[in-house]
């Protein structure tokens, strides 16, 4: 554990060293922080503009911000030669790859988590005036569901970058960074409509027995990353249990433990 | 986890041994390279180890295999006694890269307080001897600066001190004193010969082979993979000695006619000359002849060879990089 | 530990892993819709639509969360344009159309894609009142689709049903649609308007029940008040004589507000309509062209005329502004079930 926790360290101060992870997380605070500003363009609509903008930022520059990470952690160590370093000491690969990982992923949280805050403040300070009150005089969302909906919803995207850091980590080890960042932004974007495939893999869709193989085959092996999106019970107003939560997150450590077990696979026999 | 691993193992007499160790690298295309080929080699503990080669000869090869950094293709080897698959080995290892690289973000003692750490290494004696090592290598004095603007002989230094950091057995070095200035590179070689002095065992990569012939108890040689000779240094330098040599500068070709039948061969060098005699009085008085008649004299001894010489008869032609072999 | 053992270990942690994920994911995807987390995802209905229509269902899925980001980017450009009255009504249509197929569970643009067609475009297609017909039947088929795609909610239902009260007066199909939108939560004005198309229809008993709910359920109602009372008054009497075949009664007794009140639609409707009950057709159809040619837009109207003009073998009128109500009519012809008997 020592050794995972010290390559994570370095991994998290390195991480932070990054210009250009740096230059994303300031362009999208500032987004956040100006997504009020979008709202006057839909009369009728701002809590929905602001919800979008705001946790859909989270979410982009988040998967941006781990993918292009995540994809760089390993092979900067190899290109640099620093992994010599630390390999040759009591480091095992399982542990370096594990260090990498965590260390990574604490950039990404660590990224994300002031998104997040930059977003709630918004969100705490605007969406009051959004909220219409009915004929009645109530108000149409219930603040309070609303405020905790939307730490819920921040808290899911840390879990859905964590399995994206995972996946860009992983893909590192076994193609270079660039097809590696590919691959990772492709798993992610299918693995948003791994649902879709599932159901068009339904006989009643009329496809062909070989495209169904195909297409269920997609659904079974993609990570389902639509179970983090929880937008559509926020703007419904719908709580978000946290036993749903609980799932997603066994789900996400699941999805964690299957890329870095391959990734272990992986990285034992690579040479460097 | 891995202190308990750093029982001592008793009388082990080798800290370093290969059968037949090969490894065939695939370029892709159904294209292989040899890294080393069938290399069997030992090396006794507490010797100063000289790997030597040109560039491309498989010296990074070898030690990437014996640190695990990469898996042989065949045959097999031991590290302290501990096959390589342990990895147990490691924490009785250090290992200096070539053209050393670090975290950019960190300064000297913060490095090596990570790399200790590594090691389970903390607390008071662990800060004193962080300083002792960056005394050791030149940088206590620099400690403030960020691995980010060191130059390339100041990374050299702290690859060095964290290849030391857990007070290792054995120690791999790969191009220790490149980028040095020759009083670093002085400075290396005396922290070298110290380690031995401690009893650790030091396995050296290097291509400067003027700087390795002082320093190295034994030395192997390599090109292109292959192991072409190996032995003491002694050994390997005394050759057969049966002439004499005298090697003189500012001198004509009249004084050296003069010198009569004792001359076994004549040597003309760049500003100098080489005379081989077959016996040693021959050698003796065609010194003193030489020197009455003006000349400068430089050596009057037996024909030891230099590594270079040594390298250039084992491989039978110039090294590939003859500008790097004569050295810096 | 060997090796070996760790690769085995770490082989046989990966088979369990995949083994459990599958389960899981098939529940937590249940869990979502039964929670209204997600929602179905209509792939038959997808199926329906043509290959750019698909495509940008799939683009939209691909990009997941960030499907309502690129649907509000989308929906950002089109009001710009929209502002600056830069680009045709054509081009926002497109953009418009992207939207709702990039995001089809956000209704904002459901309802203002088909506000554009029913009420802009179709002013823009001033001159041609083919086009101004299709423009009408463009928005309501806007409508329809987002319907299908957001069955659950009261939202979509109500604006079709505004769009037959209000844009196209075709009482029987915002009647029909109103009364949809009530199946869900709803605002309680739609009772109402449920009521004013009824009354229209005309259907004067089913307005009048309408209103007596709207009034059960909020007794303050003053609008449903003054409404019960002004058709108790005038219409349901002559609904009532109709009723008994006394037709003649009863058109005098509305002919005593018509004369009050000669533009009065519910009047001029609910006389056409005990013509057509008498089976004096021609003048039911006099009686339709009166309100239609009273009021611009009562398609409602002019599709009875066509209606009846088919039944009588008489020709449609030639005024442009029939071809709405013919079309629908044609429309009815293939879309109305044998009827049994």
């Amino acid at each position: 554990m020592r050794a995972v926790y010290r390559v994570a360290k370095a991994t998290y101060h390195e991480g932070w060293r990054r210009r250009f992870l740096n230059g994303i997380l300031v362009f999208a605070i500032l987004i956040i922080g100006s997504s009020w500003v979008f709202t006057y363009l839909q009369p009728g609509a701002e809590l929905k503009m602001l919800i979008d903008v705001g946790l859909g930022s989270i979410r982009f520059f988040g998967m941006l911000i781990a993918v292009f990470l995540g994809v760089r952690l390993i092979p900067d160590e190899i290109e640099k030669r620093t992994i010599y370093t630390l390999l040759s000491k009591p480091v095992s690969r399982g542990q370096f790859l594990a260090g990498k990982f965590f260390g990574g992923l604490a950039t990404v949280i660590s990224n994300v988590a002031l998104m997040g805050i930059t977003f709630y403040v918004v969100f705490a300070i605007k969406a009051p005036q959004f909220a219409i009150p009915t004929e009645e005089g109530a108000p149409q969302y219930s603040m309070e569901f609303m405020y905790a909906n939307v730490a819920k919803a921040i808290l899911m995207s840390f879990l859905e970058l964590a399995v994206v850091m995972g996946l860009a980590v992983v893909a590192s080890v076994v193609f270079s960074w660039i097809l590696a960042a590919i691959f990772t932004f492709f798993v992610y974007f299918v693995g948003q409509m791994s649902e879709f495939f599932g159901h068009l893999a339904d006989p009643e869709t009329g496809a062909s027995p070989a495209a169904r193989v195909i297409l269920g085959t997609i659904y079974r092996i993609m990570p389902h990353f639509e179970i983090f999106d929880v937008r559509e019970p926020i703007l419904t107003d719908v709580p978000i249990v946290w036993g749903y939560m609980g799932r997603t997150f066994g789900m996400a450590l699941i999805y964690i433990g299957i890329v870095l077990a391959l990734g272990y696979l992986f990285f034992n026999r690579r040479e460097v | 986890m891995f202190v308990s691993h750093t029982r001592e193992v008793a009388n082990i007499a080798l800290a370093i041994r290969t059968e037949h160790l090969t490894k065939i690298y695939d370029v892709g295309w159904g294209r292989q390279n040899v890294g080393i080929d069938n290399l069997t080699l030992e090396v006794e503990e507490g010797q100063i180890f000289g790997l030597v080669g040109p560039n491309g000869s498989g010296k990074t090869t070898t030690l990437k295999l014996l640190l695990g950094l990469i898996f042989p293709t065949s045959g097999n080897a031991e590290v302290l006694g501990m096959s390589l698959d342990s990895a147990a080995y490691k924490s009785r290892i250090g290992y200096l890269p070539e053209g050393p690289y670090f975290y950019e973000h960190l300064n000297a003692p913060e490095l090596l307080r990570m790399y200790g750490s590594l090691f389970g290494l903390r607390g008071p004696d662990f800060e004193k001897r962080i300083q002792e090592l960056l005394e050791l290598v030149d940088m206590w004095d620099r400690r403030e600066y960020r691995v980010a603007n060191y130059s390339r002989g100041m990374r050299q230094r702290v690859g060095v001190a964290q290849a030391l950091i857990n007070e290792p057995d054995l120690l791999f070095f790969d191009e220790p004193t490149a980028g040095l200035d020759p009083i670093g590179a002085k400075h290396i070689r005396e922290v070298i010969l110290e380690l031995r002095e401690r009893g650790k065992t030091v396995f050296l990569c290097s291509h400067l082979l003027k700087e390795m012939e002082p320093i190295c108890d034994n030395i192997a040689i390599l090109e292109r993979g292959k192991l072409i000779t190996r032995g003491s240094v002694d050994e390997l330098l005394a050759g057969d000695v049966t002439q004499y040599r005298v090697e003189a500068r500012d001198l004509d070709d009249e004084i050296i006619e003069q010198l009569g039948d004792g001359v076994a061969e004549i040597i003309r060098l760049d500003d100098s000359c080489r005379i081989l005699f077959d016996s040693r009085e021959d050698a003796f008085e065609a010194a003193t002849r030489l020197e009455d008649a003006g000349a400068y004299l430089m050596t009057v001894g037996p024909d030891r060879r230099t590594l270079e010489e040594v390298f250039i008869d084992a491989v039978g032609e110039e090294p590939k990089d003859a500008s790097s072999v004569q050295g810096s | 530990m060997s090796h070996t053992t760790k690769v085995v270990i770490t082989w046989i942690l990966l088979i369990g892993m995949v083994a459990g994920m599958q389960p899981l994911s098939e529940t937590l995807n249940t869990e979502r819709l039964i929670r209204g987390y997600a929602r179905p995802t209509q792939v038959t209905k997808i199926l329906q639509y043509d290959a750019p229509a698909m495509t940008g269902v799939i683009v939209g899925a691909m990009l997941g969360g960030f499907r309502e980001v690129a649907a509000s980017m989308l929906w950002m450009r089109t009001q710009s344009l929209w502002y600056e009255g830069r680009g045709t009504y054509w081009d926002a249509l497109y953009l418009m159309r992207m939207t709702t197929l990039l995001d089809p569970h956000w209704l904002e643009p459901w309802r203002m894609t088909a506000w554009h067609c029913a009420y802009n475009l179709y002013v823009e297609a001033e001159g041609d009142p083919e086009a101004q017909a299709r423009m009408l039947e463009l928005g309501t088929d806007v409508l329809r689709e987002g319907i299908s795609w957001n069955p659950d909610r009261y939202d979509l239902y109500f604006e079709l049903g505004w769009t037959y009260f209000d844009r196209i007066r075709d009482y029987d199909e915002a009647a029909r649609w109103l009364g949809a939108a009530v199946q869900f939560e709803h605002p309680e004005y739609i009772e109402r308007l449920i009521a004013h198309g009824y009354e229209r229809l005309p259907d004067i008993p089913k307005a009048l029940e309408w209103y007596d709910y709207c009034l059960k359920r909020r007794p303050s109602d003053e609008t449903a008040k003054g409404a019960t009372i002004t058709i108790r008054e005038r219409y349901l009497p002559a609904w009532r004589m109709m009723e008994e075949g006394r037709y003649d009664e009863a058109i005098a007794h509305l002919d005593r507000y018509l004369t009050i009140e000669p533009t009065s639609t519910i009047g001029l409707h609910v006389k056409a309509h005990i013509y057509e009950e008498a089976g004096d057709l021609v003048r039911a159809r006099e009686q339709w062209r009166l309100a239609a040619e009273t009021m611009a837009l009562n398609h409602h109207a002019r599709y009875k005329v066509a209606e009846l003009s088919s039944k009588l073998g008489l020709p449609v009128p030639e005024h442009p502004s029939y071809i709405y109500g013919e079309r629908r009519r044609q429309r009815m012809e293939i879309e109305r079930p044998i009827p049994d008997s």
